[in-house]
């Protein structure tokens, strides 16, 4: 039977670890990544879990730690935050190209300087060219369900890809929540033992990861840029079988929120989308129509699924809750992501980039306002008025106290 | 006409134990070279052990040998070498 727990978003991706009966987990403390490391050091010294718990002298030796173990045929675990990630970065594409399905969790936190604890998702947006699949979860639930359904598609043997099970640090990892952990029966019905086609062995020993010649670089790089394209369909697949297994269901690429009639829509990823869709709530008391898309996946990106949806909608407006300093259209990663998506779509919407909520702020529900008022004034100029937002800084508006009248216009109700 | 790749087989995993692959000779690239002197080496295989290359041989008359086709002159076998017995030359003192 199922279990309601009530824990973070790291003893829930802890508690997914255990029911895949991973062998091998590194480790290196690193705030807000750490508190998985202790969870899983607890459940190993007192029995309730089995695994390999190795510590790096740092991000680089833990994520090798990893690779070494899934080249030898164990389902390995390893996890890092902010500056962790980039110290970290030789490792990412090696471990891609030797097609080690290896699963890290990114407790996502604003790179340094200074030290600043909070989330952001810059990070994880930094590794986003490495052959790594990976996507943001809302809360515990989904941090738990993703770990599952990302053992069991980067395993899959026509994928053999690492992931990343990303989560906004602090307000997923470590705010205490309402979740179930499945049952084990369900866990090993939907996830297989590992079991790769090549692995170190004395038995029949093979070389992985040799120094090769430039003219067999390109023929590499083409099976993981068509592999990257197969996880799309495997995604599907995966999603739909693990609603059917554990009564969850989520939509494979994007979810829509109130998107029924809206001419407007927020598309955003990760745990803001929680405050989002209650300030959505306000908004269309208010006579907004809006809704938000939350994407579900970085990488690869959901470009088939948003070029279905966003055009039912005149303006998107991209929440980015990260930095591409000096980035086109003056957006973050995200939003020029969307935009690269969409740049063929016929009948595609006006769209809008946002950045908020950097350094570990809530994006409060007077930013959402905000946010929805530029979007309106947007959609009755038809076209863009601003390009690149951030809020509470630049917005067109000008000076604090307009915008603080276009909130309180906004949110008669609260 | 478009360009002739090589096939790699997945993840260009190999079978080993594999120490010759002329696809992957990079002797050039060394600026010092590591010369074994033979009445020092106790041949206690330290370097055979260190080198990340693959580039030290061992035979039972012939002691340490280096393999310089691949040979990236990091220097590593001669750091290791707990007697002193590898010096490291510079590439322009050999005439081949």
């Amino acid at each position: 039977m199922p279990i309601k727990k009530r824990g973070t978003g790291l003893t829930a991706v802890a508690d997914a670890w255990q029911l895949a009966d991973i062998d091998v987990s590194a480790s290196y403390p690193i705030r807000p990544y750490t508190a998985v490391m202790a969870e899983l050091a607890k459940r190993i010294a007192n029995g309730t879990m089995k695994c390999e718990m190795v510590h790096g002298e740092g991000e680089h030796a833990q994520f090798s730690i990893a690779h070494g173990a899934s080249m030898a045929g164990a389902r390995a675990t390893t996890g890092t935050s902010g500056v962790g990630v980039t110290y970290a970065f030789e490792t990412y594409s090696p471990i891609a190209g030797s097609r080690c399905p290896i699963q890290a969790l990114i407790g996502d936190r604003t790179l340094d300087p200074p030290g600043d604890f909070g989330s952001e998702h810059t990070d994880c947006l930094t590794l986003r060219d490495n052959g790594w699949i990976y996507g943001w979860a809302q809360d515990a639930q989904e941090a738990l369900d993703n770990s599952l359904m990302y053992f069991r598609i980067g395993e899959d043997p026509e994928i053999m890809l690492p992931q990343i099970v990303a989560m906004d640090g602090y307000f997923v990892t470590h705010i205490a929540q309402d979740y179930e952990m499945p049952d084990q029966e369900q866990v090993d019905k939907f996830l297989p033992k590992f079991n790769p086609k090549f692995r170190l062995d004395v038995n029949n020993p093979v070389i992985m990861g040799p120094q090769i010649e430039p003219e067999m670089g390109p023929p590499l790089e083409w099976d993981r840029h068509v592999v990257m394209n197969k996880v799309k369909g495997k995604i599907v697949e995966v999603t739909e079988e693990f609603g059917k297994i554990f009564g969850r269901k989520y939509a494979p690429f994007v979810e829509e929120y109130m998107t029924e009639d809206a001419d407007m829509v927020y598309v955003l990823q990760g745990a803001h989308a929680v405050t989002c869709r209650s300030a959505i709530k306000y908004l269309r008391e208010a006579g907004y129509k809006i809704g938000m898309c939350r994407i579900r996946w970085f990488r690869p990106f959901p470009d088939e699924a948003l070029a279905q949806i966003l055009p039912k909608f005149k303006v998107a407006g991209v929440v980015d809750t990260g930095t591409s300093y000096g980035a086109p259209c003056g957006g973050g990663v995200l939003s020029t992501e969307v935009k690269a998506a969409m740049s063929e779509v016929p009948g595609k919407p006006i769209i809008q980039s946002f950045t908020s909520g950097l350094g570990g702020e809530t994006i409060t529900h007077e930013e959402f306002f905000a946010m929805a008022e530029m979007m309106k004034q947007t959609l009755a100029a038809g076209k863009i008025i601003q390009s690149g937002t951030w809020v509470n800084f630049n917005d067109y508006h000008e000076g604090a106290s307009q915008i603080n009248a276009a909130k309180t216009e906004a949110a008669p109700s609260k | 006409m478009a360009k002739v790749y090589k096939q790699v087989p997945f993840a260009a995993i190999v079978p080993s134990p594999q120490t010759e692959n002329e696809g992957m000779v990079t002797g050039n690239w060394r600026f010092l070279r590591p010369v074994v002197d033979k009445g020092q080496c106790t041949e206690c295989k330290t370097c055979y052990i260190y080198c990340p290359d693959a580039c030290v041989n061992w035979a039972k008359d012939d002691g340490i040998s280096f393999n310089l086709k691949y040979c990236k002159g990091c220097g590593i076998c001669s750091n290791v070498c707990p007697v002193g017995a590898i010096a490291r030359v510079p590439e322009l003192d050999f005439d081949e």
